[in-house]
């Protein structure tokens, strides 16, 4: 289907101007949109799939909020507001608006309005009051949140009164460990129709689809009960780096009734967590890998291994393989034949080999706690946990590779490849299926409960 | 619980994942023009959304002798000019490719067919699941089947399931020989009879509309509408299928399946859920509440037209006497129109009308539900006289959506009412895009689920209507009618309405 899609313009802008202002130019323009596009003497209703609040704390942010609701309004009519607090300015609330009008050749003209307010002052602490007459009435309302939520303020939970979902991304969070905390405990606060979603969440999609997907064959399904280990490799060293591997691990966990028994991480990025499956335990391992397309916080592979009936089995999935490179030890490997890609043996014994000095660590841990009085997990020394804003970073070649073994037979390869990460993409991803996830819900909650052992 | 039975724990909250299990899927006609414009493209889209599961494996099966090697050219050939997602990924197809392999039909019997199976079986962890995709012309499928009997690859680990395309027989005798065949070898629930306009969201959404608003449904009956009208418009001729089409006509091949399958949904009674059997039991409860027409029945109830020369969208059409492939005296209809009567509690009274027709003004589907007048006129008769009846438009393509039509006054110092449309567009209210229905059934399919694909009875139903239609029309009862090309069919269209004072809505 073949749309007209005019570019972005802005079309009106003033400062120090009330809501009531940026109103009545809402409708100016919205009446002139209904007129011109009228040539058969019937106005064309507005046609609007939902609110997009945008809360963007830097210009960078801002511009890149913009860009998102730009994108999203080429596909869908919506009204999005982007909102940036800016101290320095002269009045208390600048404002412009900027619409974009699609023509589909079929179809009637729809025009998306994003509207930009820059606020200072008190009113930048009121978001529900700011943004309330401009909400849309009827279609869900969606505060996404660029940067690190203030969770824990009243400010975010004021904005929240009039928002259906908030969307973050804990891959942004600056200080994501402490963050994430916050996090997990805002579903308890915040008023009990409010989603929650997580960018980071989607782009742990194709890793929990494809492991979903090993198990599906009912003739699979009596392996869930046989999983012994799983084993997880992420980008980056530090508690930071481990929410995603958490919240993959805390998927499992949720999922599969595993309880928490006790979980010790330590140098080199090493955690080893135990889990109560009922008739046996089950073994999750992180480890810190250094990859070059991996960005801080990334998982590079899941493996999962185990044996049911008889039967061992090991799944295993990789981001981007690289091939290239020399097995670590070949001398190891030779013991210890792992089928190429597969260096679980490596790892295995590389845990071993660190688990004094984790353990060590996390003693550590307490150690400076009674020394110095400060919040454990909070006061150790960040170093060498490593976040910034350049995290996360486009992906345009990414692919999943998954090696099955099941018993005796030759692993099977399976090639998928991973659709691109662009923040419009996983928003709309986010906001097609609604904001209410319980499995997400209850994945970070079990993420939360390992990340507190950290 | 049994294991079967039980969930995937871990697939909870994956929307719209479907995660069907390692399969092989057997594609006999896998070098004509189904599997390329359809197949091939609809399963790479699959891989390109993470779909098939590890392991999935086609086998290609032709009489043209090609190499794998050839078989995956053409495969990328195809998928490049006809994939719904464009430009193509270079790397999913690459990964797609790894799954094909082909093999030329081998005789005397499958054998090596089922060698090449097993081996797969054994290599890709597939416990013996088959889908026999069979997209070949219908002549061919009582050999194709008994030879997958003779060969045993119905039998054994793994389910294994058929899919054969419409048209499901030419008649009520061809359809029940045709099943009885299949259901030698498979189960009822093992055969997949694929009728591509289910698998379209917006027929689907038929469903969503009724059944999950409570709206609707309470004036979905005959105390409140006036009549139905289905309209399947094409404006295209028949193209290059005149050799198949001169046999069919449009009753046989649009009427018989979308247009009987469309009365059915829209006048279904609500199923339990949406599962196969509830669904389909629902449906073939219509079909068969329909008043057959009978004797002179089909002289008031029926009409028929074939295009003559014409102009379509500003340009000239040739006739369809004139068209390849056609015998120059064809009677065969190109459009066709039925007033039917679904004698049950809801719809005692309302007429469904229904034509479907080739060369028409333009390509639209959609159905309307016509409600009555209001039983008293409040504002008087000359306030009124712009008003139209009230009316339900469920479009199905090419802009879907909904519309409703009611009456509002217009602004102006008097009383006067005028009627306006409130309208629903759905590629302007969801923030995903629908996938093409091939991909949804082939999914439906591996997956083990059939809501969307036609059952044995319902095909006999819909050709018991038929049939009687047919007769009557191969004994010339009522002469074949012609109509410009361009034009809404011929001038007994238009009276088939005008006897009940009624008159068909402009699309």
């Amino acid at each position: 289907m073949s749309v007209g899609l005019s570019e972005p313009q802005k079309v009106w802008s003033a400062e120090d101007v009330s809501i009531s202002d940026v109103l009545n130019a809402l409708g100016d323009i919205r009446g002139k949109f209904a007129r011109d596009e009228a040539h058969d003497d019937h106005v064309h209703p507005r046609s609007c799939v939902m609110t997009l609040i945008g809360v963007a704390p830097t210009e960078a942010d801002e511009v890149s909020a913009m860009r998102t609701a730009e994108l999203i309004g080429t596909q869908h009519p919506a009204l999005a507001i982007v909102i940036r607090e800016a101290p320095s300015m002269r009045g208390h609330l600048d404002a412009s608006i900027t619409t974009q009008i699609q023509r589909p050749q079929i179809a009637c003209p729809t025009e998306c309005e994003i509207i930009t307010l820059h606020v200072r002052g008190g009113a930048a602490e009121h978001l529900a009051a700011l943004v309330d007459p401009l909400l849309v009435s009827g279609v869900p309302t969606y505060l996404w949140w660029l940067g690190t939520p203030p969770f824990g303020h009243k400010e975010l939970l004021d904005a929240l009164r009039v928002c259906d979902g908030l969307v973050v991304d804990s891959a942004r969070f600056e200080e994501p460990f402490r963050t994430f905390r916050g996090l997990s405990r805002l579903l308890k606060v915040a008023h009990h129709r409010l989603g929650l979603a997580d960018m980071q969440w989607s782009r742990l999609r194709p890793w929990r689809e494809t492991v979903a997907q090993f198990f599906t064959p009912v003739e699979r399904r009596d392996l869930l009960s046989g999983i012994a280990e799983v084993g997880i490799d992420y980008a980056g060293e530090g508690r930071g780096n481990r929410i995603a591997a958490a919240l993959l691990t805390g998927w499992m966990a949720a999922a599969l009734g595993w309880k928490l028994r006790r979980a010790a991480a330590g140098g080199g990025g090493v955690v080893v967590a135990h889990y109560d499956a009922g008739s046996r335990m089950v073994e999750v391992d992180f480890r810190s890998v250094q990859k070059g397309h991996l960005a801080p916080g990334e998982v590079g592979a899941v493996r999962i291994a185990g044996a049911s009936s008889g039967t061992t089995f090991r799944l295993s999935v990789f981001h981007d393989p690289d091939r290239k490179a020399a097995p670590p030890d070949a001398a190891y490997r030779t013991t210890h034949p792992t089928e190429g890609e597969d260096d679980a043996g490596f790892e295995l014994a590389q845990r071993r080999a660190e688990w004094h000095r984790d353990v060590l660590h996390e003693n550590l841990d307490s150690f400076h706690h009674m020394a110095t009085g400060e919040m454990p997990g909070e006061s150790r020394p960040r170093s060498p946990v490593v976040v910034n804003r350049e995290r996360r970073r486009p992906d345009s070649d990414r692919v999943l590779l998954t090696l099955i073994e099941i018993g005796e037979t030759a692993p099977l390869r399976h090639v998928q490849q991973l659709e691109q990460e662009d923040d419009a993409a996983l928003l709309l991803d986010l906001l097609s299926t609604g904001t209410h996830d319980e499995v997400y819900n209850r994945s970070l909650a079990a993420a939360a409960a390992l990340i507190e052992k950290f | 619980m049994k294991l079967e039975e039980a969930p995937n724990p871990l697939a909870e909250g994956l929307h719209d994942y479907r995660i069907a299990d390692p399969a092989v899927m057997v594609i006999f006609g896998a070098t004509g023009d189904l599997a390329g414009r359809k197949l091939l493209p609809a399963l790479y889209n699959l891989a390109k959304q993470r779909s098939l599961p590890a392991g999935f494996a086609v086998v290609g099966l032709a009489t043209t002798p090609m190499t794998d090697q050839a078989f995956k050219q053409m495969a990328s050939d195809k998928i490049h000019q006809f994939s719904r997602t464009q430009p193509i990924d270079d790397r999913v197809l690459a990964a797609f490719l790894d799954m094909l392999s082909y093999m030329t039909v081998p005789s005397p019997d499958f054998k090596a067919l089922g060698q090449r199976l097993q081996e797969l079986d054994n290599s890709n962890h597939i416990p013996g699941n088959r889908v026999f995709y069979l997209a070949t012309p219908p002549p061919t499928y009582h050999l194709i089947i008994s030879q997958i009997e003779a060969a045993g690859l119905h039998a054994g680990n793994g389910w294994k399931r058929i899919v054969i395309e419409k048209p499901f027989g030419t008649d009520l005798d061809s359809a029940r020989e045709l099943t009885q065949t299949l259901h030698k070898v498979f189960s009822e629930d093992s055969v997949y009879r694929i009728d591509h306009y289910l698998g379209k969201e917006t027929v689907q959404n038929i469903l969503a509309f009724r059944f999950a608003n409570t709206i609707f449904e309470p004036v979905w009956n005959a105390n409140l509408i006036d009549s139905v009208q289905i309209t399947i418009a094409e404006e295209l001729g028949i193209e290059n299928r005149g050799l198949y089409y001169d046999h069919a006509g449009a009753l046989r091949d649009i009427i018989q399946n979308h247009g009987l399958q469309l009365v059915a949904l829209t006048a279904m009674e609500p199923p339990l859920a949406f599962e196969a059997n509830a669904v389909r039991d629902e449906k073939v409860k219509v079909l068969r509440s329909i008043r057959p027409l009978i004797g002179e029945d089909i002289e008031q109830s029926a009409v028929r037209g074939q295009y003559t020369s014409g102009w379509v969208l500003g340009e000239k059409v040739v006739g369809y006497r004139e068209e390849k492939n056609v015998a120059p005296d064809s009677q065969t209809e190109t459009f066709a129109a039925l007033r039917l009567f679904i004698d049950n509690w809801r719809w005692a009274g309302v007429p469904f009308y229904v034509r479907a027709g080739k060369r028409q003004p333009k390509r639209i589907t959609e159905i309307r539900i016509q409600f009555k007048r209001p039983p008293h006129l409040t504002f008087g008769r000359e306030a009124m006289k712009e008003v139209d009846p009230n009316a339900i438009t469920l479009r199905i393509q090419p802009e879907e959506g909904i519309s409703l039509k009611f009456g509002a006054k217009v602004p102006s110092a008097g009383l006067r009412i005028r009627s306006v449309t409130m309208d629903f567009q759905y590629m302007t209210s969801f923030l995903v895009e629908a996938p093409e229905a091939y991909e949804r059934l082939l999914l439906d399919c591996m997956i083990g689920d059939p809501t969307l694909f036609t059952r044995a009875d319902e095909v006999e139903a819909a050709w018991s209507l038929v049939d009687p239609i047919e007769d009557a029309w191969r004994n010339g009862r009522p002469p074949l009618e012609t109509y410009p090309g361009g034009t809404w069919g011929p001038p007994s269209a238009a009276r088939l309405l005008q006897q009940d004072g009624r008159e068909w809505h402009r699309p």
